[in-house]
C-alpha cells in the first residue's frame, strides 16, 4: 500500500508544497458500506520495538485496508511494542495513535490518517456541506480545511463533508488537485455548497518529461505541454491531424487533407540540410506512430524544444523530443465512458472550374494558338478528344440553335462530344459522413487497476465513385498490479489497425486531380450513349467509376510494454524498469487493370493495356526497447534539495519488406497474386537493422525553489555509425531563478505573481541517419531493361564513401522566461533560442566531373537557426444571471529563421544552397506590369524567358525588370555575385506561426473555439500548378477566376498576362519566379469551433450514469487567406505540391487531396 | 538491499550484452560478394545495359533533329544561331565510365576462372568502347580514363589525351571485347555477343578513318589504318557470323518488319533494344511519331525523298514529269523501302486508308513510318512493343562497302555483296551487278558536289536511305564534314493548285486544302459539302508573314499555274547556322572552372557562339 500511495507522494514531494489531501483525493476513494469490513474483519498485531510502518503493514498484510497518510507527519522514530491479537482495525488504530497526535478515520477500507487536531482549540461548531466543480459532478476527496489551521477533512464520494471547527474560525478552504482553491467566509452559515473551478494553468502542474516528470514550475528546460482537451470533441482521422497547431513551434506540416496524411513533427525549424531529422516522437516512452494512436487515450503531449530536456535522449532528440503520455487508469469505482460522434465532411474549398465545354473549348484553342506564334492549330485536346475549328464552329452552331446533346453519333459510329462536364461534380461527394466511437473502462483498487479502450473511426470516403474508405480500430488495456509493498508491475498492451482504399488511375500516372486537368475535358461528357466511358472519362473519374484500380493500404501495430517500479529507503530510491516490443506491420496491395472506353459505337477499346498487375507489399518492423533508470531524491536541511537520475536504454529496430508484382491478372476484379498468370513477375526487398543503447543520467537541484539547476548527459551509441564513430557523449545544462521567490522580491503578487528566468545549453549528435550510411554497399535492383528476355536483376555501382567523419551536431543556446500576472490569472512564457547545426553531412568539395561519381559527402555544412516562441493564457470568471462564467484565452506566436553558414558552393550558384542563404528565400525577378503595346516592346530590352514558341514577346505579355541594366533580361551567372536581373523576392517558410484558443464555460454550457495560422509567408505556383489553369497546358481546367482577368486590348489592366497556353511551363514566362505572381499564402483558420452542453447531475444519476455531455463541433470551418482573393479553388494550405503517395509530389501544387471540413454532433457519456 | 542488488545485477547484464553494435546490411551486397561469382559479374554487367544504352524511347527520337532530310518543329539551340555556346553545352558526364571502369578493376577474383572473368570484362570494354565513342564524337579529345579516382587522385585534373590516344585504347578495347567475348548466338537478340562487338568496332573505326580523312587530321596513324580496321572486322563478321540480309518477309515487308518487330529480326539484327507487353516494358514510338504535340513532327523533305530511286535503279529525278508529280504519282515504282518509310498511298491503320495527317503531324506530306506501328490503339501512351535495332548487319555492309570505296579497293564483287543486295531486297532490278560508273548529278549537287566518285556517292545515297532515322546521319555529316546540308531549306510535296481540296492517296475522300486566304477558304468550302469533307480535311493555311511557318514556294518562280512546293519554316531558315567549329561540341564552362587544364574546344573559347563560323 504504502508503495502504490508513494507515486502520488512522489510527485508531491518533488514539489513539498501540495497538501496532503491531495493524497486522499487521488487515491478515487471508494464509498462501499464498509462499516461491516472494519468491524468483522479482524486483525493481529504483534510487534517489538517497531516502527508505525512495521504495524501498517502487517494490517494490510493480512486484510484489504490501505492506508492513506502524509510521511512527513509520521513520526518514524517513534517505536512501538503491541501484541493484540484478533481486534478490529479500530482497536489497533487507536492504540497506535492515541499518544502521538494522529488520528484515524474508515472509510470503506480505507483508512485515512491525518494529525490529530489541534487540542488547544475548541471544536465547539459543526458544519456540513458539498463540493461540485463547475459542471456540478460531486468532487470527492477535496480537502476542507479551516484556513490558519490544521483542522480540517476530506470530502466523501458524493462530495459531502462534516466537520467540527473552532468557534474563532472564520475562512474555509476548499482544494481539490487541478481546481482553484476555493476560500469561504464562514459566517453563521452551517450548510455550505461549494462550487470548485478548474485550475487550467496551475503553478502545480506537472509536466512529463525525459523519463519522469517536472514541476512546471521548477522547469529549466524548454518544454512545452498540452493535455487531451486538444483531442476533445474532435473528428479528425489522426492524432498527428489534431495536434497541427496547438503547441508554438511543433510544427507539422500536412501535405494535404487525406485521411491516412501524417507528418514528420518539427520543431524549431530547419533542423539540418544534411542529414536532416526531425523531432523524436515517443510513446509512453517507447517509439511509436502516432498516426495509429486512438487519440481518446491520450493524457498528454509534451514537447521538448531544447537540447537541455532532450538530451536524456541524446542523438535521437537532436532536434527535440515529442511525448505522448497515454491516460492511466482511474482508481475507484468502475466508470465506464462512451464518446461517439457523427460527422459530415466536406472539402474546405472546391475548385470553381468552367463547366461550359463551349468556353472551355475556345479558351483552349486560344490558349494553344497563342502560344504557337498565332500560326498552328491544335487537332487533339490533348490525347482524349479530337479538335478542330469545324467541331468549335459546330458547337457554336449547336449553341445558337438550343441543341443540348452532348454526343452526336456520326454513321460510322464515330462520336464528336459536345460536353459541359463538371469534373470536380464528378468527383467528390457532395459530402461524406464518418463516425468515432471510443469506449473506457477503467477502475481498480490501490492493489490492482485497469485502463481498456477501444475505438473505432470510420471514414466513408469522399470520391463519389471507387471511393476511399478509411477505417482505424484501437484497443488499448493497460494496468497494474501492486505485487508487493514495494514493487508494482504495469502493463500497457495497445494494438491498432488502420487501412484505406486509395482509388488510383492507370490511364496516365499521377493522381486524379492531375489527371482532371489534363484530360478531365468539359467538352467531353463522361458517357457514351450507350452508356460507356469516353476517352476523357477513361483517363479520369470513369476509371473510379470503372472502380477496379486501387492502392489499399493496411497498417497493424501490436505493441506492449511492461514495466516494474520498485521503491525503496522510504520511497526516497525508486528503480522503473521496462521492457517494450513492437510489431508493425505495413502491408499494401495495388490492382492496375486497363479501363474500358469507347470513341465509337460498339468498339470497346482499353486504356492502358500495359498495366494488368497485382502488386502486393509486406512490410514489417520489429523493435523492443529496454529501459532501467533509477532515481534518488532527498532534501536537506537549509531548504536544499537534490535528485538524481541514472539510467540505461537499449533498443533494436528491424524492418524488413518485400515486394512481388505479377501481371496477367485472369479477371479484373482479382485480388490475389495467384490469379496473376502473366510472365512479369517483379520482386524485390530490403532489410535495415539498427541499435541504440544508451546511458543517461540527470541531476536536479534547487534551493528553496529559488535556484535551480539540472544537468542532463548520454552516453550514446548507435549502430548507424561505423565501428570508431558509434559512441559519443553529449552533456547539457540548464537553470532557472525564480526571482519572483526572493526576499527582495516586494511586488504584489496580485500584480506580478511569479517570474522565472531560464537559460540552458546543450550540444547534441544527430543520429537521424540511414542505417549502413557508411559502407560501401552495392545495391540491387530490377532492371527496367529488358536484356535476355526478362528485367534482370543488377548491381549498381557503390558510392564514394567519405574516408573520416564526425557527427553531425546541434547545439542549442535557449533563453526563456515565465510570468505570471494578476495572482496567475494572466500567464506569460517566452523562449528565445539559437540552434547552431554544424558539420553537417552535406555535398563534398566539387570535383572535376571525371570523378564520375557524387563527390563524397563529408562534414562539410553549419548552419545557425534563431527562432522564439510566446505563449500568453488568461483564465478569469464572472457572474452572469447568477452563475460563473469561466473564460480562459490561450494564444501562442512561433518565428525561426535560419542561415547557412558554411556549404560547399564555391560559385555561389543560385541552384544551390550558398553561405549566407536565408533558407527558403525565393530568387526572382521583378515584374510589375504587362506589355501594353508593340511599339513599347520594341523599345524595351530582350528577354531569355519564352512566353511563345518561337520566343516572340508580344503586348500583354509581363515585363520584366532589367534590374542590372545591362539591356536584357538574364540571369547572369546564376550565382549571388552574378545574379542577373534576379534578386531575393520572397521566402517560402512560414513566419509568425500563430495559434489562439478562446474557452469559455457557464451554467453546463461550454464553447471553445481554436484559431491557427500563418503571419508571414510566399508561395510561387510552380510549374504545372492549378493556379496556373491553361497557361499551364491548354487543355488544363479552365478557373473561373482566370475569364475577363488576362490582358487583352479591351482589358488591359487585368492580372494574368495575354492568354496563352505552355507559359507555364518550366523556366517560361509564368513558372520563372516573379513578384507580379508571387502570393502571400498567410492565412487565419478556425481550425475547431465547438459547443456543448453537460446535462445537470441530477437528471443524469437518475439514469445511473454520471456525466452526459452534448456537442456539436466543427473542424476547419472559416479560413482567410490573401491568397483567396485571387482564387478560392484550392486551400491555401494545400500549396505544398501534388499528391506524395501517387505522385514525386512535382506534378503540380495543389494536386492533392483537399483538406476538409467537418461538422460533428457528439456525446459523452460516464457510467 | 538484498533487492537492490539484483537488479543491479539485472542492469548490469543487460547492459554488458549489449555494447557492441555493428550491424551488416542484408538486403545489398559488398564487393567482395559480387566480384566472387560469375553470378555477381553477370549481375553486374546487366546495370551497363541499363545505364549505357538507349532505351526503346530514346532510340525511337534518337534522329528527330539535326538531320539534313526532316522538318521539324524545334530546332535545338545547336542549330540556331548565335543560341548555343559552353555555357549551355552539356554531356561532359563520367558517371558510366566509373562504373566500367570499378568494375574492370575489380573483376580480378581467382575464385572465378579467367576465361569467364575475360568475358565480362569483354562486355565491360565493348561498352567503355561505346562510351569513349560518345565521347570522343561529341568533344574530340578526351582524358582518357581507366581506373575509378580517388577523391585525391592528381590525374583528376589532367589535360585532355589527345583524340589519337583515346581512340587507339577505344580500339584495344574493342578488340579485348571481340576476342573475349564468348557468347556468339543470342536467340534474344538483346545481349552483347562477339558480333556485336564486330558490330562496334566496324561502326567506329569508319566513324575515325573518315572523320580523319575529311577533316584532314594528321595523326601517326593514318585514315586508311583505321579504313583497313573497318574491312578486316566487318570482312570477318560478314564471313563468320552467319548473319544476312533478311528478305523472308517480301520485298514489301521485309525491311520495315526489322523495326517493327515485336522479337529481333535476329537474322539480320545483331543487338536490338527490346521491348516487351508481358513485362510493361514499351516505348512511346507510336505517340512521339503521331502526336501534334508531343513529338518534334518530324516531317522528310522532298529533297531527300527524291533520292529514292526508280524500281528499275535509275534516279527518280531522271523521270519526265518529276518536279510537278503529287504524292500519289511520285510514289509509284520507286525502291520498296519508301512505302516502308513514310505513308504511301494504300498506306492504311487499323484497315483504314491512312493518308498523311495534316491536321495533327505532318509538315512536308512525308510522314514517317519507318519506326512506329500501323494500329492506332499505340499512339497516346508509351505502348510500343516493337524491338529497335542497335547494330544490325546491313549497316555492316554499308560500312564495309564505304571503307572500301574510301581506301580505293572496292570491286564489283563488293558491290554485289553490299549495296547490290541492299538494293535486291527493296525491289530493285537494276545496277545490281556492278558498281556504278554514272553520277546522279540531282543526287550530287543537293548532296555532296564535291565527290566524284560514283561508289562513294551512291553508298552515300544507299547509307542515308537504309539507314535513315536509326540515329546515324548527323555523325555521318561530321565525319563527311558536311555540316552545310544542316542548312537546307525544308520543302514538301507538290500542291498543283491551292484552295482545292486534295485527295493525297486517292481513296476517295480528300486529306488535306491548302489555302491562301480565309475568303478563298470560304468560296473553296462554298463549294463542297463542307460539313462531310471537314471531317477528313484539314484546311491549312500556307501564305502570311513571318509568323506563318507553313508555306508555298512556286515550282517555278512567278509562274503560279505550275503549281507550288510545299515549305515548313523557311522564315527561319536564316537562322540555322553550322559553322566550322561545330564539328566539335564546346566543353560545358564549368569543367574548365573545376579543372583548368582543360582547354576548350577551337572556336568555342571564351564563351563564344554558334555564330556560323
Amino acid at each position: 500500500m504504502e508503495n502504490k500511495l508513494s507515486d502520488i507522494i512522489l510527485s508531491l514531494k518533488i514539489g513539498r508544497v501540495m497538501k496532503i489531501t491531495m493524497v486522499f483525493l487521488l487515491m478515487g476513494i471508494v464509498q462501499v458500506s464498509a462499516a461491516p469490513y472494519a468491524e468483522e474483519h479482524h486483525i493481529s498485531v504483534a510487534v517489538e520495538n517497531g516502527t508505525f510502518y512495521d504495524i501498517i503493514s502487517q494490517i494490510e498484510k493480512q486484510s484489504e485496508f490501505m492506508f492513506f497518510y502524509k510521511s512527513e507527519e509520521i513520526d518514524n522514530g517513534q517505536r512501538y511494542t503491541l501484541n493484540m491479537r484478533d481486534k478490529t482495525a479500530s482497536e489497533v488504530l487507536n492504540a497506535i495513535t492515541r499518544n502521538n497526535h494522529l488520528s484515524y478515520r474508515i472509510v470503506g477500507k480505507h483508512i485515512i490518517i491525518t494529525k490529530v487536531l489541534s487540542t488547544t482549540q475548541e471544536n465547539n461548531k459543526v458544519i456540513s456541506g458539498t463540493v461540485q466543480d463547475a459542471q456540478g459532478v460531486p468532487v470527492a476527496g477535496a480537502n476542507v480545511t479551516v484556513k490558519g489551521t490544521t483542522v480540517g477533512t476530506i470530502t466523501d464520494a458524493e462530495g459531502n463533508f462534516d466537520l467540527k471547527i473552532p468557534a474563532n474560525a472564520t475562512t474555509l478552504a476548499v482544494s481539490y488537485i487541478g481546481y482553484l482553491t476555493k476560500d469561504m467566509p464562514i459566517g453563521k452559515q452551517s450548510k455550505f455548497k461549494v462550487v470548485l473551478t478548474e485550475d487550467l494553468q496551475a503553478l502545480e502542474e506537472v509536466v512529463v518529461v525525459g523519463y519522469g516528470t517536472q514541476k512546471k514550475v521548477n522547469l529549466t528546460g524548454a518544454v512545452d505541454q498540452v493535455t487531451d482537451k486538444v483531442f476533445n470533441n474532435r473528428s479528425v482521422s489522426n492524432v498527428t491531424q489534431a495536434l497541427q497547431g496547438t503547441i508554438p513551434n511543433l510544427n507539422i506540416s500536412l501535405d494535404d487533407g487525406k485521411p491516412t496524411r501524417t507528418a514528420s513533427y518539427n520543431i524549431r525549424g530547419t533542423t539540418s540540410i544534411g542529414q536532416g531529422g526531425s523531432a523524436l516522437v515517443l510513446i509512453d516512452g517507447v517509439e511509436g506512430d502516432p498516426a495509429l494512436l486512438n487519440p481518446n487515450d491520450i493524457a498528454s503531449v509534451s514537447v521538448l524544444k531544447d537540447a537541455a530536456s532532450a538530451a536524456i535522449y541524446g542523438a535521437r532528440g537532436s532536434f527535440g523530443v515529442v511525448l505522448i503520455t497515454t491516460k492511466d487508469p482511474q482508481k475507484g469505482k468502475v466508470s465506464v465512458n462512451y464518446n461517439g460522434n457523427v460527422s459530415l465532411q466536406k472539402p474546405t474549398t472546391v475548385p470553381d472550374f468552367v463547366t461550359d465545354g463551349l468556353v472551355y473549348a475556345e479558351h483552349f484553342r486560344e490558349a494553344y494558338y497563342a502560344w504557337n506564334n498565332y500560326a498552328s492549330l491544335p487537332s487533339k485536346i490533348n490525347k482524349s478528344q479530337l479538335y478542330s475549328d469545324a467541331w468549335l464552329n459546330n458547337y457554336k452552331q449547336r449553341r445558337e440553335q438550343g441543341i443540348t446533346d452532348e454526343v452526336e453519333t456520326g454513321s460510322d459510329g464515330t462520336y464528336t462530344y459536345y460536353g459541359n462536364t463538371d469534373y470536380y461534380h464528378e468527383l467528390y461527394k457532395n459530402q461524406t459522413f464518418a463516425q468515432d466511437h471510443n469506449i473506457n473502462i477503467s477502475g481498480g483498487s490501490d492493489k490492482s487497476d485497469f485502463y481498456i479502450s477501444g475505438r473505432y473511426y470510420g471514414y466513408d470516403g469522399l470520391f463519389r465513385y471507387n471511393t476511399d474508405n478509411y477505417d482505424m480500430m484501437n484497443i488499448r488495456a493497460k494496468g497494474s498490479l501492486q505485487v508487493t509493498n514495494w514493487l508494482r508491475l504495469t502493463n500497457n498492451m495497445e494494438y491498432s489497425d488502420m487501412s484505406y482504399h486509395n482509388p488510383i488511375n492507370v490511364g496516365e500516372g499521377g493522381s486524379i486531380w492531375r489527371n482532371i486537368a489534363d484530360e478531365g475535358h468539359p467538352s467531353s461528357p463522361i458517357f457514351n450513349p450507350d452508356g460507356s466511358l469516353t476517352m476523357s472519362a477513361a483517363y479520369t473519374v470513369g476509371d473510379f467509376i470503372y472502380g477496379k484500380n486501387g492502392l489499399d493500404t493496411h497498417k497493424k501495430e501490436l505493441k506492449n510494454t511492461t514495466g516494474f517500479v520498485a521503491k525503496f529507503l522510504n520511497n526516497k530510491l525508486r528503480i522503473n524498469g521496462d521492457f517494450t516490443f513492437r510489431n508493425f506491420d505495413d502491408n499494401s496491395n495495388r490492382r492496375r487493370v486497363p479501363v474500358p472506353y469507347s470513341t465509337k459505337q460498339g468498339v470497346t477499346t482499353w486504356l492502358s493495356q500495359s498495366y494488368n498487375d497485382y502488386q502486393k507489399t509486406f512490410g514489417n518492423t520489429l523493435y523492443t526497447a529496454t529501459n532501467l533508470y533509477a532515481e534518488y531524491e532527498d532534501s536537506f536541511a537549509g531548504g536544499h534539495h537534490f535528485k538524481g537520475m541514472v539510467g540505461y536504454n537499449y533498443e533494436t529496430s528491424k524492418y524488413e519488406t518485400s515486394t512481388v508484382l505479377r501481371n496477367g491478372l485472369l479477371l479484373a476484379d482479382s485480388e490475389s497474386l495467384n490469379l496473376a498468370l502473366g510472365d512479369a513477375t517483379t520482386t524485390s526487398a530490403d532489410w535495415q537493422k539498427w541499435r541504440i543503447a544508451g546511458s543517461f543520467f540527470r541531476l536536479n537541484y534547487d534551493y528553496k525553489e529559488r535556484y535551480l539547476l539540472e544537468i542532463n548527459g548520454r552516453y550514446d551509441g548507435s549502430s548507424k555509425f561505423p565501428t570508431d564513430q558509434q559512441w559519443a557523449f553529449f552533456p547539457s545544462v540548464s537553470a532557472g531563478w525564480r526571482v519572483s521567490e526572493e526576499p527582495f522580491w516586494k511586488i504584489n503578487k496580485n500584480i506580478i505573481s511569479d517570474a522565472k528566468i531560464r537559460g540552458s545549453y546543450g550540444s547534441l549528435g544527430n543520429g537521424n541517419i540511414d542505417p549502413y550510411s557508411y559502407l560501401e554497399l552495392l545495391s540491387i535492383n530490377t532492371s527496367g531493361y529488358v536484356v535476355n528476355g526478362a528485367k534482370n536483376k543488377y548491381a549498381g555501382t557503390p558510392e564514394v564513401k567519405p574516408k573520416s567523419l564526425t557527427w553531425e551536431t546541434a547545439t542549442t543556446t535557449d533563453i526563456g522566461g515565465d510570468l505570471g500576472f494578476l495572482n496567475g490569472k494572466l500567464r506569460l512564457s517566452g523562449d528565445y533560442y539559437i540552434r547552431k547545426t554544424t558539420d553537417m553531412y552535406t555535398k563534398g568539395v566539387t570535383l572535376p566531373d571525371v570523378f564520375g561519381a557524387t563527390s563524397p559527402k563529408g562534414n562539410y555544412a553549419d548552419m545557425t537557426t534563431r527562432g522564439w516562441e510566446l505563449s500568453l493564457s488568461y483564465s478569469d470568471k464572472f457572474n452572469l444571471a447568477g452563475k460563473p462564467f469561466n473564460y480562459d484565452i490561450h494564444a501562442t506566436l512561433a518565428d525561426y529563421k535560419s542561415k547557412i553558414d558554411r556549404y560547399n558552393n564555391s560559385t555561389m550558384s543560385l541552384d544551390d544552397y550558398y553561405e549566407g542563404m536565408t533558407v527558403g528565400e525565393i530568387w526572382g525577378y521583378e515584374s510589375n506590369g504587362l506589355f501594353q503595346s508593340e511599339a513599347e516592346i520594341q523599345g524595351y530590352v530582350n528577354t531569355i524567358i519564352p512566353s511563345s514558341a518561337n520566343k516572340k514577346v508580344y503586348p500583354g505579355d509581363v515585363k520584366f525588370e532589367d534590374l542590372n541594366g545591362n539591356g536584357k533580361i538574364d540571369y547572369g551567372d546564376n550565382t549571388v555575385t552574378n545574379p542577373g536581373d534576379k534578386k531575393i523576392i520572397g521566402n517560402k517558410e512560414p513566419r509568425y506561426i500563430y495559434s489562439f484558443t478562446l474557452n469559455g464555460d457557464w451554467n453546463n454550457f461550454f464553447v471553445s473555439a481554436f484559431f491557427q495560422g500563418v503571419g508571414k509567408q510566399n508561395w510561387y505556383p510552380s510549374a504545372e500548378s492549378g493556379f496556373w489553369g491553361q497557361f499551364n497546358r491548354p487543355y488544363n481546367q479552365l478557373p473561373n477566376w482566370h475569364l475577363n482577368n488576362y490582358w487583352t486590348e479591351d482589358n488591359t489592366g487585368a492580372y494574368l498576362p495575354r492568354y496563352s497556353g505552355y507559359t507555364a511551363l518550366s523556366g517560361r514566362e509564368l513558372s520563372t519566379p516573379q513578384t507580379r505572381y508571387l502570393q502571400n499564402i498567410a492565412y487565419l483558420r478556425l481550425k475547431n469551433l465547438q459547443f456543448g452542453y453537460t446535462l445537470p447531475h441530477k437528471l443524469t444519476a437518475k439514469a445511473y450514469m454520471q456525466n452526459v455531455r452534448i456537442f456539436v463541433s466543427g473542424e476547419n470551418l472559416f479560413c482567410w487567406s490573401p491568397l483567396y482573393k485571387k482564387t478560392k479553388d484550392f486551400d491555401v494550405t494545400n500549396t505544398s505540391g501534388s499528391d506524395p503517395d501517387l505522385t514525386s509530389g512535382t506534378s503540380g501544387d495543389f494536386y492533392s487531396y483537399p483538406v476538409m471540413k467537418s461538422m460533428t454532433l457528439g456525446v459523452s457519456i460516464t457510467f | 538491499m538484498k533487492r537492490l542488488t539484483y537488479l543491479f545485477t539485472l542492469l548490469s547484464v543487460i547492459c554488458l550484452a549489449a555494447c557492441s553494435l555493428d550491424e551488416e546490411p542484408k538486403a545489398s551486397v559488398t564487393k567482395d560478394q559480387i566480384f566472387s561469382s560469375e553470378a555477381g559479374l553477370k549481375t553486374y554487367v546487366y546495370s551497363f545495359y541499363e545505364k549505357i544504352l538507349p532505351s526503346g524511347s530514346d532510340l525511337n527520337q534518337i534522329e528527330v533533329e539535326l538531320t539534313d532530310f526532316g522538318a521539324i518543329n524545334n530546332l535545338p539551340d545547336f542549330q540556331v544561331k548565335n543560341s548555343y555556346s559552353e555555357v549551355n553545352s552539356d554531356g561532359w558526364t563520367w558517371t558510366n565510365l566509373r562504373s566500367i571502369n570499378y568494375f574492370i578493376v575489380n573483376c580480378t577474383n581467382p575464385g572465378v576462372s579467367e576465361s569467364v572473368r575475360n568475358n565480362y570484362i569483354g562486355i565491360a570494354r565493348f561498352f567503355r568502347a561505346y562510351f569513349y565513342y560518345g565521347m570522343v564524337r561529341k568533344f574530340g579529345d578526351v582524358p582518357w580514363i581507366d581506373k575509378p579516382f580517388d577523391v585525391d587522385d592528381p590525374a583528376l585534373y589532367a589535360a585532355r589525351d589527345s583524340r589519337e590516344t583515346v581512340m587507339e585504347h577505344v580500339y584495344e578495347d574493342l578488340q579485348f571485347a571481340c576476342n573475349n567475348i564468348t557468347m556468339t548466338t543470342d536467340a534474344t537478340g538483346s545481349m552483347v555477343t562477339k558480333w556485336a562487338a564486330y558490330a562496334l568496332a566496324s561502326r567506329v573505326c569508319l566513324f575515325e578513318g573518315t572523320y580523319r580523312k575529311y577533316h584532314n587530321l594528321n595523326l601517326s596513324t593514318s585514315a586508311n589504318t583505321w579504313l583497313q580496321r573497318v574491312v578486316d572486322m566487318s570482312k570477318y563478321l560478314m564471313d563468320n557470323s552467319g548473319k544476312k540480309l533478311y528478305t523472308a518477309a517480301g520485298t514489301a515487308k521485309s525491311y520495315r518488319a526489322l523495326f517493327t518487330s515485336d522479337v529481333p529480326v535476329t537474322d539480320e539484327v545483331l543487338m536490338a533494344v527490346c521491348s516487351s507487353a508481358d513485362l510493361g516494358v514499351l516505348h512511346h514510338a507510336n505517340w512521339k511519331w503521331t502526336s501534334p504535340t508531343y513529338g518534334n513532327r518530324f516531317s522528310f523533305t522532298r529533297t531527300f525523298i527524291n533520292t529514292y530511286l526508280q524500281t528499275d535503279g535509275t534516279p527518280y529525278t531522271s523521270r519526265k514529269d518529276w518536279q510537278t508529280e503529287g504524292l500519289y504519282n511520285e510514289c509509284q515504282n520507286r525502291d520498296a523501302r519508301l512505302a516502308q518509310t513514310i505513308r504511301t498511298p494504300g498506306y492504311t491503320r487499323d484497315g483504314v486508308a491512312a493518308a498523311p495527317d495534316f491536321l495533327g503531324y505532318v509538315r512536308t506530306g512525308y510522314q514517317p513510318i519507318k519506326l512506329c506501328l500501323d494500329g492506332t490503339k499505340y499512339d497516346n501512351a508509351a505502348l510500343n512493343t516493337n524491338a529497335l535495332p542497335l547494330f544490325r548487319y546491313a549497316e555492316i555492309l554499308l560500312n564495309y562497302a564505304e571503307a572500301k570505296a574510301e581506301l580505293g579497293t572496292f570491286t564489283n564483287d563488293d558491290w554485289v555483296k553490299t549495296v547490290g543486295a541492299i538494293r535486291a531486297r527493296s525491289g530493285i532490278t537494276g545496277g545490281l551487278t556492278s558498281k556504278p560508273t554514272v553520277i546522279d548529278t540531282y543526287f550530287q549537287k543537293k548532296y555532296f558536289p564535291s565527290i566524284t566518285d560514283p561508289s562513294i556517292l551512291e553508298i552515300r545515297r544507299e547509307r542515308a536511305i537504309e539507314l535513315c532515322l536509326e540515329g546515324f546521319r548527323f555523325d555521318d555529316i561530321r565525319r563527311w564534314k558536311c555540316g552545310y546540308l544542316l542548312n537546307m531549306s525544308w520543302d514538301g510535296m507538290y500542291v498543283p493548285k491551292l484552295n482545292v481540296p486534295m485527295d493525297l492517296d486517292h481513296n476517295g475522300t480528300y486529306d488535306v486544302l491548302f489555302y491562301d486566304s480565309d475568303a478563298n477558304l470560304a468560296a473553296a468550302k462554298a463549294k463542297l459539302d463542307w460539313a462531310t469533307v471537314s471531317k477528313t480535311c484539314a484546311p491549312i493555311l500556307v501564305v502570311g508573314g513571318a509568323n506563318q511557318l507553313q508555306q508555298v514556294k512556286e515550282v517555278e518562280a512567278g509562274n503560279p499555274a505550275a503549281g507550288y512546293y510545299l515549305t515548313w519554316d523557311t522564315p527561319n531558315d536564316y537562322k540555322r547556322v553550322f559553322g566550322e567549329k561545330q564539328y566539335l561540341y564546346p566543353i560545358p564552362s564549368l569543367v574548365m572552372v573545376k579543372n583548368p587544364n582543360i582547354t576548350q574546344n577551337k572556336g568555342w573559347e571564351n564563351s563564344a557562339s554558334n555564330d556560323g563560323n
